[in-house]
């Protein structure tokens, strides 16, 4: 899959505001930034409602992913471009749960919400009426998802690699969460055999991704090079999900899984092993 | 439609972190947001009327909010972890 099947540019996404299979999805972690502007004709999603299940932990259920893409006019064949803050951290979120239920066609603008103000491109707060398209969710694919268990047994039996993508503070235990970030957890430090590569580094400074040399270069520094499975943590999954989409859709890795658990489920375990130094 | 005008970013360190700050105006409306440079989230955002006004507001409230964050000792001797 080549780089422009998942990635399209800011110019690109001028180009194609009007077309009509194309839907453009804001997605932030400050869920107030869409109500202050958007690109035009972009929805909105919540990813602290409408991107997970509201009452246990969970991704959103497949019903209820059928009814966002539905409500948001989105059909199985509509090419779904996500963009967001934090230079697509969410959007990286719901790109990956588009991915475990089976949509074909979505792609990250590169650069995301802030690259687009940088370049002083339209903005507007009008929510678009898109109406109501028909979707059908494939079963999950839980191929790119690692649970608890897998984790447990890759801690063990060391055959596949664990990425921590938190910052260095968070992987040595000198904070348990970023600032200003409330989902946090009873222990820091990081899941044993863990190698810590921060999300960030996977960018430009205008949040761009860097070339495929460099991330291949920035990866096997670490010993990832696509020969072993990688399992991918952070908090919460969704810088997580960032990194997932690099290994997996920018440097064609096969075996990548993202762990939505991360942090927040291991550094909660009772008796669970945890590195500090 | 509008478009952000006035767009400004520079580096700065608030309460012992490294922060962007990153300014722009919409319309009449400033909007300013103080990120932490690693790990790369936004921390406080602020918006006025004016650009010094909004940008003051911004860093007065991040530096407020850094400042509690509570921090464990350094580690020593990470070998996972450039600088530790």
């Amino acid at each position: 899959m080549s780089w422009e099947q998942v990635l399209v540019s800011t110019d690109w996404v001028v180009k194609n505001l009007k077309s009509p299979n194309i839907r453009f999805v804001e997605v932030d972690v400050d869920t107030k930034a869409y109500s202050e502007s958007h690109i035009p004709g972009a929805v909105g999603w919540d990813w602290g409602t409408q991107l997970c299940d509201t009452v246990r932990r969970d991704i959103i259920p497949k019903d209820k992913f059928e009814q966002l893409m539905s409500n948001s006019g989105i059909s199985n064949s509509t090419t779904a471009i996500l963009y967001g803050d934090n230079n697509n951290w969410f959007a990286a979120w719901a790109f990956w749960q588009l991915k475990v239920y089976g949509h074909s066609d979505v792609r990250l603008m590169n650069g995301g919400r802030k690259k687009w103000i940088a370049e002083g491109r339209e903005l507007v707060k009008e929510i678009p009426p898109y109406p109501k398209a028909s979707y059908r969710a494939k079963d999950p694919d839980y191929s790119i998802r690692a649970f608890l268990s897998e984790v447990t047994k890759a801690v063990e039996n060391r055959a596949v690699q664990l990425v921590d993508v938190r910052s260095p503070q968070e992987f040595t235990g000198e904070i348990l969460a970023p600032p200003g970030l409330p989902e946090t957890c009873q222990r820091g430090g990081h899941i044993p055999t863990a190698k810590n590569i921060p999300w960030s580094k996977a960018c430009n400074e205008d949040g761009t991704f860097k070339s495929v040399e460099e991330l291949k270069k920035l990866y096997a520094g670490i010993g990832i090079a696509g020969e072993k499975p990688v399992i991918a943590y952070c908090r919460i999954g969704e810088r997580s999900s960032h990194t997932w989409f690099v290994l997996k859709y920018l440097l064609g890795y096969q075996n990548v899984k993202n762990y939505d658990g991360s942090w927040t489920e291991w550094g909660n375990l009772v008796a669970a092993p945890v590195e500090k130094p | 439609m509008p478009r952000p005008e006035d767009y400004s970013e520079r580096k700065t360190e608030l309460s012992g972190w490294a922060v962007n700050i990153v300014t722009y105006r919409l319309g009449s409306t400033y909007y300013t947001t103080v990120e932490n440079n690693d790990p790369g989230a936004w921390v406080v955002k602020a918006e006025g009327s004016a650009k010094e006004e909004t940008e003051a507001k911004a860093l007065k409230d991040a530096e407020a909010l850094l400042a509690k964050i509570k921090k464990s000792p350094p580690p020593t001797g990470c070998t996972s972890v450039p600088g530790y």
